[in-house]
This record gives structure tokens, C-alpha cells and sequence, in this order.
């Protein structure tokens, strides 16, 4: 008996949730965002949030996701309705698969310039390029290994890798191969795990010492600290896919990166039912500036995405506010 | 009903938050100003650290088994022991993980060694007074039950990856047995023995030497064992900041559920444990029955 009377209040809970929502958001109605589990995705969804929410009254509700589980969700079920940050590369045919069939589309790129601005690479920190030019660029890094002294092994460079088992360990390994590093005098230094690489890198900035290592944008830890972005040349997808990214690949050649896709993903329902709310992530793209500084504010209050986005929207109206009508801008700005 | 009585009067989140970012500061600022002297007293012990492991990387295999096929017929006049501790060490050698069970040997002798001349001496104090006893206690409570990953990330911060830290983080976990084994050990000395002792006018330091540690030693011993045993557990935690070694593989495989790798190198650091085992163990208990034995004559 008490059962049905549960069930039978969630319904009418239901009903009447519909209704009101329905009712306060004629134009967009009910969207769900997907909230990924890392800091910057998250940030991004409770900002679209808080837009959509009070610039364009939809009916806004954050989803738990993840890459992989929430494009198949978005693919297969057109749910949740938004994906305010999908790093691409990893799932790249998918999403192609799903956007010539309709079922999706790719709205905006997340960050300006991601040539620049994202994804992995070699870093030594700025200050050690502004005494000595010569290290701004990969073969001027090379050439000097004694800078990079390894302390457990001090005629050798110290070139700290990826972590044991991650998929970056194998490409890095194979480009350091490809480089002939050993014979240059370098040591390929495994730091075990992402904290201790994070920890590394941060010790030796913190005290102006000298660091050479892999790491990726957009990070709190790029953000905060003044690092150089090595440029490792061209990247070839066909030398990569064959060799680069393959364990024990007997003749790796020099290589770099993809250049990271990091989109905000819509799907095709929502683009066309919510127009306006579309055209907003449609021009949604940060800076690597104010972006690094939602990172590195998210880092250090130990901020979820919602404290991000109230930080973000107060402190950057200039940013945002290009992004949306100015009838909206001012909804939002009055609802902060 | 007052709401502090429902919820948890909890501190601000701004207070809380200034707390937090002042000791995160606070230590970084310390890292900045004192980091590099620190790193410079630790540097005989990286020294050491890395000339114990070239040592045992460079000599033949066949050499390194002999000299450890050696202190096991020492140690325990076996055969049985001698012989598996052979196939074992074979065994791993023929599967193609020498290098890395002699790194983790290596890091694992040189840590054992030091909570040996750090925790001997500090149980032997605390057997001596209550009141140290009741302070050092409490201490190695935290040291065993901390996650690692608490102090790893600011001796990262403030020591770099590699050896030295993965050597604290190893001594932290592994020294607490050996302290506590040896304060127990004298303790539970038979007082009667003692009076004895005091009978035949025997110092301070003559009581000691010659009454208290050898007739703790079976204990002591005990200890030794459950440190060397701790150590060898904390072998992938410690490669989780960059020491080289059995863990690494071991952690590779965890991430990519390779579970043929993390078998046959999970399989190493269980055949060294019982390696070391066995061999201080039977020692300890040789040594035991040696002295009732010449009681009893």
C-alpha cells in the first residue's frame, strides 16, 4: 500500500515538474548537460547551466558522465541533450559516424586556438628560455643535457616521461627512441604515477630549478605555472597510428601530437528545438587566459564546477557577454 | 528546533578555505627557502643509494645468486631452504626480471638497513622510560595508518621523484615494527635476570650489551622480519613516485589490466618476501635455540 502511494506521489512530483518547467520555458525546455568528472568540464557545464538557466530560461539539469558513456549515450539515445566539453581525438570515427547520420552535432571548439592552448606536449619552464634562448627550441633543449642534470644519475639529462601504463607512456617512449635521447645523454624517467609527474614539475618551478617533461593542456598546473611549449614538429597520423602509439615499435621516427579536439557536442534535437540557446554554445569559446585562471581557482579553493562558474561569470563579463545577445547578458547578469 | 542542533555548527567555508590555502603556502614557501639544504643532507644516502644498486646490477647473476644461496646455508644450515631459494632466484631470472628484482632488492636492503640503525636504538630508549615510551607510541600509530599518498605528494614537492623519497615513504611504513619489537623485547627481559646482573655489579651499558639485547633478540629479530616484510609491500607505492624496480611493471599492469605482467611480477616480490623470510626467520630462531641450548649445559 505504501508503495503505491510513493510511486503514485512521484508521479504527480513528476507531472507537476513537467508542467512547471514546461511552463517557465516555453522556447528551450528540459536540457540536460553532461558534467564530466574532471575540473574543467565540469566548470564549462555549471557555466552553460547558469546561462541557459537564467539567459534563456530553459530547464536545466546537470548528468554525471564521462567521455566514452556519454557520447554512446548522446549517439545512441540523443541523451543527455549537451556535452559541454568532448575531447575528440580518442573517439573521433564515432563521432563523425553520428554527425553524417544526423544524430549529433559539434558545436564549438572549447578553447581558442588549440594548436596552442591544449593537449600534450614537452615543457621546460619559461624562465630557463629567458636566460638561455638557445632552449626554446626541442633541438636546443636536447643538445644540453647537462641543464637537466638526472640526481640519481648526474652525467645524464633527466627527461621525465609518462606514467608506468598509461597510454602516453608507449608514445613517449617511442618518440624519445626516435630522437636517439640516449645517445644524446638523456635519461627517459618514469614518474609512476600523474601526482608525482604534477609534483615534480611544481617542485622544481616552485624553486626556479631546472625541469624537462611531458604534460597537457588545459591543466591547473600549466595554468599556474609559467611553462614553454616545446614545438616536437609535425605530426603524422599515419606514422603515429602505425608506430608511435605502438608498444615496442622497432623503428619509431621523430613525431608529435594531434592536435587536441576538444568540442562542445550537441544533439541534433536540441540544436534545433532550443535555436537561440544553440547559437550561444555555438559561439561558447574561452581563452587560454581566463580559462587557466578558472583552473588554477578551481585548484586552489578546492572549487567544484558550481563555485567555478559563479567565479567566472562575475569576474569575466566581458568574455561572456560577446557570447550572447545583450537582452540575455543583462538576465544573466542580474541573476548573479 | 535551533539549526545547530540539526546540522553540524561547521566553520565557514571561507574560514576553512584561508586554513587550507595558508598551509598549502606556508609549505610551499618552505620548499622554496630550505628545499635545496635538505636535498643536500640526503644526498650520501642517494649516493649509497645508487652505487648498492649499480653494484648489484653490474656483477654476474651467477655471483649474486652464490652470495645469496650463501647467507641462506649460513643462516639456516638447510638444504631444502637453499635449494628453493636457488630455483627461485633462477626462476625469475629465467622469466626475464632480474634487473628489476635487483633494483627492488637494493632499494628494499638499503631501507631495511636503516630502520635497523634508526629503530633499534629508539626502541632501546623507549624501553628505558614510560614517558618516552607513551610519546613515541602515538607516533608510529600515524606513521602506519596514514594513506602514503598524504606525505608522498609534499616529499615530492619537496624532494623530487626517485629514489630518496620512495626510500622515506618505505622507512615511514616499514620502521614501526622494528621499534616496537625491540622495546617489547628488552622489556620483557626476566627482571630476576637483571637483578642478578645487578649482583654481579654490571653498569649500565654492560646490562645492556650483555643481559637485555641478547636475550631480546628473538624478538628483536621478529621485528627485523616484519620490517623487511613491510617494505617489500610498499614496493609499487614506491614506484608510484618514480623509484625503479618491480612495482613499475606491477603498476603498468594494473592500468591496463594486463594480468599476465602483474602476475609474474607480483609473483617476484612474493618470492622475495619469502626469501627474506625464511632467511632472517630460520636465523632467528637458530639463534634462539643456540643460546637455550648452551643454558642447558
Amino acid at each position: 500500500m505504501k508503495r503505491v502511494f510513493a510511486i503514485g506521489g512521484l508521479a504527480v512530483a513528476m507531472t507537476m515538474g513537467l508542467a512547471w518547467g514546461g511552463a517557465a520555458s516555453a522556447a528551450c525546455g528540459k536540457v540536460t548537460i553532461a558534467e564530466m568528472n574532471w575540473a574543467s568540464a565540469q566548470a564549462a557545464a555549471n557555466i552553460d547551466l547558469f546561462i541557459l538557466k537564467n539567459g534563456y530560461g530553459c530547464d536545466v539539469e546537470t548528468v554525471p558522465g564521462d567521455t566514452v558513456p556519454t557520447m554512446t549515450s548522446m549517439t545512441e539515445k540523443g541523451e543527455p541533450d549537451i556535452a559541454p566539453e568532448l575531447w575528440l581525438n580518442s573517439i573521433k570515427p564515432q563521432i563523425a559516424k553520428a554527425v553524417k547520420e544526423g544524430r549529433i552535432e559539434v558545436a564549438s571548439e572549447v578553447l581558442d586556438n588549440p594548436g596552442i592552448n591544449a593537449g600534450e606536449s614537452w615543457f621546460i619552464p619559461k624562465y630557463m628560455v629567458d636566460k638561455n634562448p638557445e632552449l626554446a627550441t626541442l633541438a636546443g633543449v636536447l643538445a644540453n643535457p647537462q641543464l637537466f642534470k638526472d640526481p640519481e644519475d648526474p652525467s645524464k639529462g633527466r627527461f621525465i616521461g609518462c606514467p608506468a601504463g598509461w597510454a602516453c607512456q608507449i608514445n613517449n617512449e617511442n618518440m624519445f627512441k626516435a630522437r636517439d635521447m640516449a645517445a644524446k645523454g638523456w635519461n627517459l624517467v618514469d614518474p609512476g604515477s600523474g601526482a608525482a609527474l604534477a609534483g615534480a614539475i611544481a617542485k622544481a618551478v616552485n624553486r626556479g630549478e631546472a625541469v624537462f617533461a611531458y604534460y597537457w593542456a588545459p591543466t591547473a598546473l600549466l595554468s599556474k605555472y609559467a611553462m614553454h611549449r616545446l614545438d616536437l614538429g609535425k605530426h603524422d597520423a599515419v606514422e603515429y597510428g602505425k608506430c608511435t602509439s605502438v608498444k615496442d615499435c622497432p623503428n619509431p621516427k621523430p613525431n608529435s601530437y594531434a592536435v587536441s579536439e576538444i568540442n562542445t557536442v550537441v544533439s541534433t534535437a536540441f540544436a534545433k528545438k532550443a535555436n537561440d540557446a544553440y547559437s550561444y554554445l555555438k559561439a561558447r569559446s574561452f581563452g587560454p587566459k581566463e580559462f587557466g585562471d578558472i583552473l588554477i581557482y578551481m585548484n586552489e579553493n578546492k572549487a567544484g564546477g558550481e563555485e567555478a562558474a559563479e567565479y567566472f561569470l562575475k569576474k569575466y563579463p566581458q568574455v561572456w557577454s560577446k557570447w550572447v545577445p545583450a537582452d540575455v547578458a543583462a538576465k544573466v547578469k542580474a541573476a548573479l | 528546533m535551533e539549526t545547530w542542533l540539526l546540522e553540524f555548527p561547521q566553520m565557514s567555508q571561507d574560514a576553512l578555505r584561508a586554513i587550507k590555502r595558508g598551509i598549502d603556502k606556508g609549505y610551499l614557501s618552505f620548499s622554496r627557502t630550505y628545499g635545496a639544504d635538505i636535498e643536500a643532507v640526503f644526498e650520501p644516502v642517494l649516493y649509497f643509494l645508487v652505487w648498492f644498486e649499480k653494484l648489484l646490477l653490474n656483477a654476474p647473476w651467477w655471483l649474486i645468486i652464490l652470495v645469496i644461496v650463501g647467507i641462506t646455508w649460513f643462516a639456516a644450515r638447510r638444504w631444502t631452504l637453499v635449494l628453493g631459494v636457488a630455483a627461485a632466484l633462477l626462476l625469475i631470472g629465467y622469466f626475464g626480471m632480474w634487473e628489476n628484482t635487483m633494483r627492488t632488492m637494493a632499494m628494499i636492503l638499503v631501507c631495511t638497513l636503516l630502520a635497523i640503525l634508526i629503530g633499534i636504538p629508539i626502541g632501546i630508549l623507549m624501553s628505558r622510560s614510560d614517558r618516552t615510551q607513551s610519546t613515541v607510541l602515538p607516533v608510529l600509530d600515524v606513521m602506519q595508518t596514514m594513506p602514503s599518498f598524504v606525505y608522498l605528494i609534499p616529499v615530492v614537492m619537496l624532494l623530487g621523484i626517485g629514489k630518496v623519497p620512495g626510500l622515506l615513504a618505505v622507512v615511514i611504513y616499514a620502521i614501526p615494527p622494528v621499534i616496537r619489537l625491540t622495546n617489547l623485547g628488552i622489556r620483557l627481559v626476566d627482571r630476576e635476570v637483571l637483578e642478578a646482573g645487578d649482583a654481579f655489579g654490571t653498569s649500565k651499558w654492560q646490562k645492556l650489551y650483555d643481559i637485555q639485547i641478547p636475550l631480546a633478540m628473538p624478538t628483536i629479530m621478529a621485528g627485523i622480519n616484519q620490517t623487511i616484510m613491510m617494505a617489500l609491500a610498499m614496493v609499487v607505492i614506491a614506484s608510484m613516485i618514480g623509484v625503479k624496480g618491480l612495482g613499475q611493471p606491477v603498476l603498468q599492469a594494473v592500468t591496463n589490466q594486463y594480468f599476465a605482467l602483474g602476475l609474474f611480477n607480483g609473483l617476484a616480490v612474493v618470492a622475495l618476501a619469502i626469501i627474506f623470510d625464511r632467511v632472517t626467520q630460520s636465523w632467528g630462531h637458530r639463534m634462539q635455540t643456540y643460546r637455550q641450548g648452551m643454558g642447558d649445559e
